[in-house]
Parts: structure tokens; sequence; C-alpha cells
């Protein structure tokens, strides 16, 4: 056991609210298991060192940062700096319910203790110490039928060398619609986990976003997880630059018949960064589909590891799955260690996955200089437009065009030792 | 403008083109017809260098230029602009930023500064109303998702943007219903002058109603065997390539 997870055990048991029950049941799960190592499968390919040498502290106080809204996007805007929740500026439409973690009312309690910690599963060890320490965070709640327009943006910035431990609950009613946004940036040295759970019930629709956006020394490890009930359906869209580490979990529970999950995910990786995702589908009744769709670039000497399982249970026939992961490495030192996972118990379904190092289109190369651009320009359009093919399927515009920009910011920086043609 | 002397060249080890030879001068519009696997579409793709494409023989000048010692993209910027049979669909690359990258460095080769986004983009609108595209497809995937009729005319909307001076038109016709072809005869009639010359491949007379030719050849077997007026064309259609044969046999058997 790292000292840094004993010290995380140590303060759990100062931690008194109305999660206590919860929290014991992962204390108690967290003491049983492993700090993770190179043998560690689930971790093999991404060190947790950086994070063993770290000291847990926590701020008393917000530092000072101004969360840049997005252009053309009008969003509830919910920031959270140094882990301290800026409040609600907007007044919220009806049909939708915000209140911050630490200060839901019996009502809100009553649904969210039961939520708390039923999507996200058992095996995330880091999962379960967010389970013993989230101290900040939100419990958001969408009735039945209302359909928000307005999208809710959570952003979390983080000023100082602290640990922020973050939690977003979400539940959605009968037919409800909402969009919500999780983005995490800056470059502070500094430990940020933060884990949402999602829970859609039947016919419910999530549009979903999260952008894993810190870089350099900023540490991430968190998750967004979602459980649907029958014709529920979730598009998300994934996001990760790298930093010295920067862990995603995204796990889908198919728990009713017609459920449908989108998932499309980009990372854009540099120097010696790291971007680890994992996703699990769970596939545990009939009827359901997934389409996911994993693509990065991969530069200088940065490692991307992607591990993608579908698992679909003895029950779920008539499962429609199908997944892709394919990656474009820039140097010969940038790295990917892809593996897709297919475990399969019912025998009327259909399934396809594949991951590649993706090869230059030429007849596209081609296409492109025939019209008079010139070779290298024409593979940065088509490295970039390998990446940017998932940013056009962003279904909110807005979210788009901010976007773009950045990922084109930080292509143009990357090493650019072009991709053999 | 163009020369082609005696062009061979091969596709894996299979000779496609075999001894053609072309002259087309400044503001002809000349029409290639031919069958299947004449080796139509291979003339495209030889002079405008792709790859896997052979030379073994000949050679090709674009006004005294060798066209053959060039590279793809210095063949487009010497002016050269093929309008592809099949389009190639690129997700992720925007029509908008392809073109202005194209016309960029369209721009650069004749010594001209670049456009401004704002100016381009009034440009790239003009062309797409010309060709009755939707203005969105500026933003769209190149030929992402576009039907066939609309990669035909978004090709016609490339070469209005960067005014070409030979430009090969590979099959602009096939797949066209009649209002989409008469859009894509406009777009080219409207870039006709006494300076921009044209090769227009077809199978069909249909598309040489409206764009009107200077000159008609008949590709057969990598090599055009015969030549003429608009009038041939009208001939071909009404007697197939099978009669070419038989003329071919005829004028053999009179001079011998």
């Amino acid at each position: 056991m790292s000292a840094w997870l004993a010290n995380a055990i140590e303060k759990s048991h100062s931690v008194n609210d109305w999660l206590t029950a919860k929290r014991q049941g992962a204390l108690a799960l967290l003491q049983e298991k492993n700090w993770p190592g190179r043998k560690t499968e689930d971790w093999k390919y991404t060190s947790v060192r950086a994070l063993e040498k770290r000291a847990i502290s926590s701020a008393a106080n917000a530092g000072e940062v101004n969360v840049a809204t997005i252009a053309g996007l009008e969003a509830i805007e919910l920031h959270f700096i140094d882990g301290h929740f800026q409040g609600v500026k907007q007044s919220l439409p009806e049909g939708l319910s915000i209140v911050e973690l630490s200060k839901a009312d019996a009502e809100v309690q009553a649904w969210a203790v039961e939520a708390f910690s039923a999507c996200k599963p058992k095996k995330h060890l880091f999962g379960l110490i967010n389970d013993t320490l989230a101290d900040n965070g939100l419990v958001i709640d969408v009735a039945e039928g209302a359909d928000i327009k307005q999208p809710m943006r959570i952003v979390n910035e983080i000023t100082q060398d602290i640990d922020v431990q973050h939690r977003v609950l979400v539940r959605l009613g009968e037919g409800a619609k909402a969009t919500v946004i999780e983005q995490a940036g800056g470059t502070q040295e500094s430990y940020f986990s933060g884990f949402a759970e999602y829970f859609l019930a039947e016919k419910a629709a999530l549009e979903h976003y999260r952008f894993c956006l810190r870089t350099g020394k900023a540490l991430s490890i968190g998750g967004s997880h979602f459980e649907l009930k029958s014709n529920a359906q979730i598009n998300s869209t994934l996001v990760g630059f790298g930093s010295e580490l920067s862990r995603l979990d995204v796990d889908v529970m198919h728990r009713g018949e017609g459920a449908h999950a989108k998932i499309n995910a980009v990372y854009l990786l540099d120097s010696g960064e790291i971007f680890d995702l994992h996703s699990c589908i769970e596939h545990e009744i009939g009827h359901c589909t997934t389409d996911e769709t994993v693509r990065g670039i991969v530069g200088d000497k940065a490692t991307a590891t992607f591990n993608g399982r579908i698992h679909i249970h003895r029950d779920a026939q008539k499962t429609l799955a199908e997944l892709s992961n394919k990656n474009l490495l820039l140097t010969d030192n940038a790295q990917i260690n892809t593996k897709p996972e297919l475990e399969i118990y019912a025998d009327d379904v259909r399934c396809a996955h594949g991951a590649t190092v993706a090869e230059l289109d030429k007849s596209a190369l081609y296409y492109l200089t025939s019209r008079g651009v010139s070779k290298s320009q024409a593979l940065v359009m088509l490295n970039f437009g390998f990446i940017n093919a998932l940013v056009d399927e962003m279904p909110n515009s807005a979210l788009a065009e901010w976007l773009r920009p950045q990922l084109q910011e930080r292509f143009a920086k990357m090493n650019q030792e072009p991709a053999q043609a | 403008m163009l020369k082609i002397r005696n062009l061979k060249a091969k596709v894996e080890d299979k000779e496609i083109l075999k001894g053609l030879s072309l002259e087309v001068k400044p503001g002809e519009v000349h029409a290639i017809m031919g069958p299947n696997g004449a080796g139509k579409s291979t003339l495209g793709y030889v002079l405008t260098g792709r790859d896997g494409y052979e030379v073994t023989d000949g050679d090709a000048t674009l006004n005294g230029e060798d066209l053959l010692e060039l590279e793809i993209e210095e063949r487009a910027r010497a002016g050269l602009f093929l309008a592809f049979q099949y389009p190639v669909e690129i997700p992720g690359v925007s029509n908008l930023e392809f073109m202005k990258a194209a016309v960029d460095a369209a721009r650069e080769e004749r010594g001209e500064d670049a456009l401004s986004s704002a100016d381009f983009l009034k440009a790239a609108k003009a062309a797409c109303k010309q060709v009755n595209l939707p203005l969105d497809f500026l933003k769209r995937g190149v030929n992402e998702g576009f039907s066939g009729g609309e990669k035909k005319r978004n090709e016609i909307m490339q070469m209005l943007l960067l005014q070409p001076k030979l430009c090969i038109l590979d099959e602009s016709d096939s797949g066209l219903d009649i209002d989409a072809l008469k859009v894509v005869a406009e777009g080219v009639n409207s870039q006709r002058d006494d300076q921009r010359s044209f090769i227009v491949v077809t199978h069909y007379q249909r598309l040489l109603d409206y764009i009107k030719p200077d000159f008609v050849h008949v590709l057969s077997d990598g090599k055009i065997v015969k030549s003429g007026d608009a009038s041939l064309a009208h001939e071909l259609e009404a007697e197939g390539y099978a009669w070419l044969e038989t003329y071919d046999r005829q004028a053999e058997e009179e001079t011998a």
C-alpha cells in the first residue's frame, strides 16, 4: 500500500455526512485492494507513481481564476474553483434541480444516497477513494418529461497544489432530456479526481461531454458512468489531452431494452504525455445498441492507452455493438496500447470491433494534392481531419467551434514528423 | 496548351495507354469518347500524376512545361485540373478549408496575395450558388455524404474557384439527371474563353449537346483511333463503338 492511499484511508475516517454509510462500504472494499503496479492488468501501461509521492491536501479557499464562457453556448454555468463551488448564477428552468453535494436536503438525500455508487463499478480503486473522500460536487435532478434546453456546464479549475475529490450525480426522469458538460482544465500541479454517475430512466436522453484538458503536472483520474433504462439514450463525446497522469474510465450499463449508447472519443497527445481511456459497456439485457468510436493522435514520446470492453450477458439477445479504435502515431517514439475486448455470452448478437494504427488514405492525399495543396499541408489536413471528423459529429455546434481551434493549436504545436505517405 | 506525344503508361504490369497523341490548343474543347477500359480515366490520372500509373514512353507538356516531371501539386499549380469521376470523401477536412488551401496555393503560384478569409468565403459562396450546392456544403467534410450528383457539382465548384488553364472532366455527366447535367454544363460553359481549354471524357453524346466540343476523339485500346468534329459523336451514338471496327475494316479494305 502506498503512503498516499494510507493517507486517503486515514482521512476518510473523519468524513461524516449523509453519505457515511456508503463511504464506509467503499472503505471496506478499499482496504482489500492492492495499490496498482505494472502487473495490475488495468494499470499495465499507466504508472500511478506520480500520485504516490503526493501528500493529500485541500484548499481552505478558492484561488483567483476566471472561467471563460463559451461563445454561442448559453449554458447553466457550474464552476468549481479548487473544489469550491461558485454557486448557480442563473435561474433554473422548470423541472431542473441542482444542489451542492454538501447541501442536499432530506428529499434529495433520499434518492441520491441510493444512487451514489450504484452505477460506478466497484472495480475502480480511485472511484472507491472518491466514494470515501468526495466533499464537493453536485446532485442534479431532471424531472420526468422535462426538456432542459440549456446545457449544464460543470467546470473544475485548480489553482493550487491540492487534491480535489469531486462527485456528480445526475438523474433523468422518464422521457427527460438534458445536456451535461464535464470540463477540467489547467496545468497547475495537483490531483483531480472527478467521478460522475448518470441514471437515465425510460426514454430519457442525455447529451454528454467530458473534456479532460488538464496537462503538464496536473494529474487526473476520473470516470463517467451511465445506467440506461429501456429506450434511454446517451450521446457522449470524450476529449482527452494527456498529462503526467490522466486516466478516464467510462462505463455504460444497458439495463432496459432498446437503450442506445453512442460514444465518440478523441485524444491528442504530445511530448511525454499519458492518456489512458478505459471503457466498459455492459449489455445486461437484450435489444440494446452501442456505437463507440475512439480516435487518437499520439505525437513525440507520448503514450495513449485504450481498453474497450464490451460485455454481452447471456440474456442480451439482439444486441448490436460496434467498437472501433484508430490511432495515428506521428513519431517512432509515440506509443499506443490498444485492446478491444469482446465478451459475448448471448448467441444472437451483432458485434464488431477493430483497433488499428491508421494508415494514410492515399486516394485522399492524391485528391488534395491534385488541387495544388502541398503534400506536407495535405498530410496535416488529413491527420487533423482524422480526429476532426469526430468533432464534426458533436451535436452541439457551439462546443465544436470552441473545441476545434484548441485541438488545432495543440496539433500545430505537436512534433510533426509526418506519418509515412 | 497541352501536347501529348506517343504516351504509353501502365498500371501494375498492364499497359493501358499504348501510344496516345493529342494536342489541345488554348480555348479548345476536346471530347474523348470510347468504350469501357479504353484508357479514358487513365489519361486523366497519368496527366495529374496519380501513384501507381507509370509512364513508360512518350511525353506530355503543358504550355511547354514537362508535366510528367512535376509533382502532383505542381501540375495543379501549373493550371491542370481533373474533375474526378469518383470524387474522394474526406471526413474531418471541410470543403472550405480544402479550397482555401488550394486557392492560396494557386494564387501564390501566380504571385498574388492570399485572399482574406472574408473575400474567399464570398467567392466560395458564389461558386456554390453557381452550381446549385447549398452553402452548408462548404462547412461539411469534403464530399462527405454527398450524393453522386452533388459530388460532381462540387468538382465543378472547385474548378470555378481554382480557375485552371486546362480542365479534364472525367465522366462528369455519369449518374446525373438532366437538371444536374445542365448545371454542370453551364458551369463549364461559363468558364470557356479563348484561353482556357477542356478535355471532356464521356461515354455519351448527351453531355456534348450542352458542352459543344470543337473536336471529338475516339479512344480505343489505349490509342486515339479516330478524330473528327462534333458530328463524330452523333455517329458514335447512333452506331455504337462496334461500328468503329467495321468502319476501320472498311477503311483497311479500301486502302488495300
